[in-house]
């Protein structure tokens, strides 16, 4: 998406000390810590304990200052940045073995020079890429997501890795997976709301159903795409197929796994399907799933009761057919292939064709042959 | 003797032009819809510049052989309605027989093949096959073209109906003409390569005689009076000539059409 920033600063300008230094070196660097670590096992199992980078600056002399739980400095809008580090949730978080200055490498003596800072989130901004110098792939993903767009636009809310992550007290994100939708929801707190009513998000909570997608199921953690274009819209279906296609996950709750092929025999089906392929984006919208069961706060089509699903679809239809009455949404006959019960006069119609067309094209083909028979081999 | 015997008119040889000019559009335009889900089919569309446009160039091309339709309709109708020209593609008693004692003939219980008319039973049938099946087009793509308006008067269920009927009469009209069409106008051995007659307005004296002797007859008569040489009476089909040309075998399709002396064009072809 954008390329050129991923070896700079978002604002274009030298990376902060210590994480300007080339990505050959801070590899190099990592290679050689690591196989030195290595070769030093041993030993330096002996001595663990107490973690000391390659700056030798030991945790401890870090947290002379930062252990001091009233540790804090003003920041310029008025708020209080706490420098307190716990060294408790430091130790169970997943970076225990690290030193301090493994990420803070911009420290190479104590005491360091004094920073200062516009706002608390403008802290998490300026540390975010030390995360870079090991999850290389995390960060990269991110570059292609929506939150570093925003980020790189100047928005100054967008998330960085510590803003879902936390930052000295990391632990798994997806433990457990209910998690992850709080997570995403002290931003997005209308949608957490909504997802949680939902027949998925019920699920999670109540249940702890590992079958129920969570916001990263769909909208991916870190290549975070906008839900708002029509590229994602077109992709909608196989998204929801991704597992309403899948007999082992459906089985268990009764739900048809005809869903995706019945809606791509609709007329809407196929559109979204071709224009799907396509490179330009379609002047019109075509209805996916989410357009009649909702996005966040979907809910099972069954409690809702054959009225109020007939008076909902009319509203859905309405919205791209202006004037539609009370017959049209029948013209959609639901996630069934046609049946005698189930919409009887296409049921007929196909089985009219079944039969007709090679009724007659064989019939055709037949005099043919009867035809060529006679002039050719029997005259 | 290959003299030539005016078969068509102008008019109805545009019709026929018009028709497959607009029937090729269609098809290539509406079949990868049909088979949207195949390779080939989605290759099509793109290279066609997308659905959207497809659907675009199908409907408005959908519009006009409508409008063809129902002029080649309309103007027939009142032709034959005003007697000036004979109902020479309505089906009769005779077509059906015909088609028996062809089947005879095929299977040799019969050494001739039956004498056909301006037009012959195949003609005929493909010919109402192929209105029929445009009307049903017609009628099936106006309602996928309006659906909110259609289903202000019938069921919703309509339109899912219609729209699988669109796709499986294209079909079926679409094999037709690649087997039964493509076979009767440029592969049976009495067409190979191309029978141009639908093109040209003309056939040869020859064919005529073999393919449609008793319209023949009606030709040879009326031209008797302006020192026509030939006989009254046509060489029946299988005179002198031995086993030579297999009579019956009919080369042009459906056209409809009278012998019109004047040019007074009939139903013209499709």
């Amino acid at each position: 998406m954008v390329p050129n920033m991923r070896w700079k600063g978002l604002d274009g300008r030298a990376l902060r000390p210590g994480i300007g230094e080339t990505l050959l070196a801070k590899r190099l660097r990592y290679f050689l810590t690591v196989a030195a670590a290595l070769l030093l096992l041993p030993g330096a199992r002996a001595q663990s304990g107490a973690p000391a980078s390659a700056g030798g600056i030991s945790n401890a002399v870090c947290l002379s200052c930062h252990g001091n739980s009233s540790f804090s400095i003003p920041v310029k809008d008025g708020e209080t940045l706490p420098l307190y580090v716990d060294s408790k949730s430091l130790a169970h978080s997943v970076h225990a073995g690290l030193a301090c200055t493994d990420c803070h490498s911009d420290i190479t003596s104590v005491p360091h020079p004094a920073k200062s800072f516009p706002s608390r989130h403008a802290v998490s901004i300026a540390y975010y890429e030390l995360c870079r110098q090991c999850h290389f792939d995390e960060y990269t993903r991110l570059v292609d997501g929506i939150h570093f767009k925003a980020l790189s636009q100047g928005n100054q809310d967008a998330p960085t890795c510590v803003d879902c992550h936390g930052a000295h007290s990391i632990t798994p994100p997806s433990q457990p997976r209910s998690r992850i939708s709080l997570t995403c929801g002290r931003c997005h707190v209308s949608i957490a709301a909504a997802y949680a009513k939902s027949v998925h998000g019920q699920a999670l909570v109540e249940h702890s159903n590992p079958d129920v997608p969570v916001c990263t199921d769909c909208h991916h953690a870190h290549d975070i795409s906008s839900a708002n274009t029509a590229r994602w819209r077109l992709g909608i279906p196989q998204l929801c197929a991704h597992c309403h296609s899948n007999s082992a996950i459906m089985g268990k709750y009764g739900i048809s796994t005809d869903v995706l092929s019945t809606y791509l025999n609709s007329f809407h089906g196929l559109t979204a399907s071709l224009e799907r392929s396509e490179r330009v984006n379609p002047s019109e919208f075509t209805a996916t799933c989410t357009d009649c069961h909702g996005v966040h706060d979907i809910q099972p089509v069954n409690h809702r009761g054959t009225a109020a699903v007939k008076a909902h679809l009319l509203n859905v239809c309405r919205q791209c057919h202006p004037g539609a009455t009370a017959n049209f949404p029948s013209a959609w006959i639901g996630h069934y292939e046609p049946s005698p019960a189930h919409a009887p006069l296409v049921y007929a119609v196909k089985v009219f064709y079944l039969f007709f067309i090679p009724f007659v094209s064989l019939g055709l083909i037949l005099q043919i042959l009867l035809h060529f028979w006679r002039v050719v081999v029997n005259r | 003797m290959s003299e030539y015997i005016r078969r068509f008119s102008l008019r109805q040889r545009i019709e026929h032009a018009a028709g497959m000019t607009l029937f090729i559009v269609l098809a290539a335009t509406g079949l990868p819809q049909e088979f949207f889900e195949q390779a080939w089919a989605r290759w099509a569309i793109l290279a066609m510049g997308g659905i959207e446009r497809v659907r675009w160039v199908h409907v408005y091309t959908g519009i006009v052989f409508a409008a063809l339709v129902a002029w080649h309709l309309l103007t027939a109708l009142l032709q034959v309605g005003r007697r000036k020209v004979p109902a020479s593609m309505v089906p009769t008693r005779k077509d059906f027989l015909d088609a028996i004692a062809m089947m005879r003939y095929y299977l040799r219980l019969a050494d001739q093949p039956p004498r056909f008319d301006r037009f012959d039973y195949r003609q005929k049938f493909e010919y109402w096959g192929l209105v029929m099946g445009s009307l049903i087009m017609i009628v099936t793509g106006f309602m996928l073209c309006f659906p909110v308006e259609t289903t202000r008067f019938l069921p919703g269920q309509v339109i899912p109906a219609a729209l699988l009927m669109h796709g499986k009469e294209a079909l079926l009209a679409f094999l037709i003409v690649i087997t039964w069409h493509l076979y009767n106008a440029h592969l049976s051995l009495e067409s190979f390569p191309f029978d141009k007659s639908i093109f040209t307005g003309n056939t040869t004296r020859e064919r005529m005689e073999k393919e449609h002797p008793l319209e023949y007859a009606r030709w040879l008569a009326a031209q008797k009076p302006e020192a026509e040489p030939k006989p009254a009476e046509p060489v029946p089909v299988a005179s002198g000539e031995g086993n030579a040309g297999e009579p019956g075998e009919k080369v042009s399709r459906e056209h409809v059409g009278g012998s019109a002396p004047e040019g007074g064009p009939e139903e013209p072809a499709s």
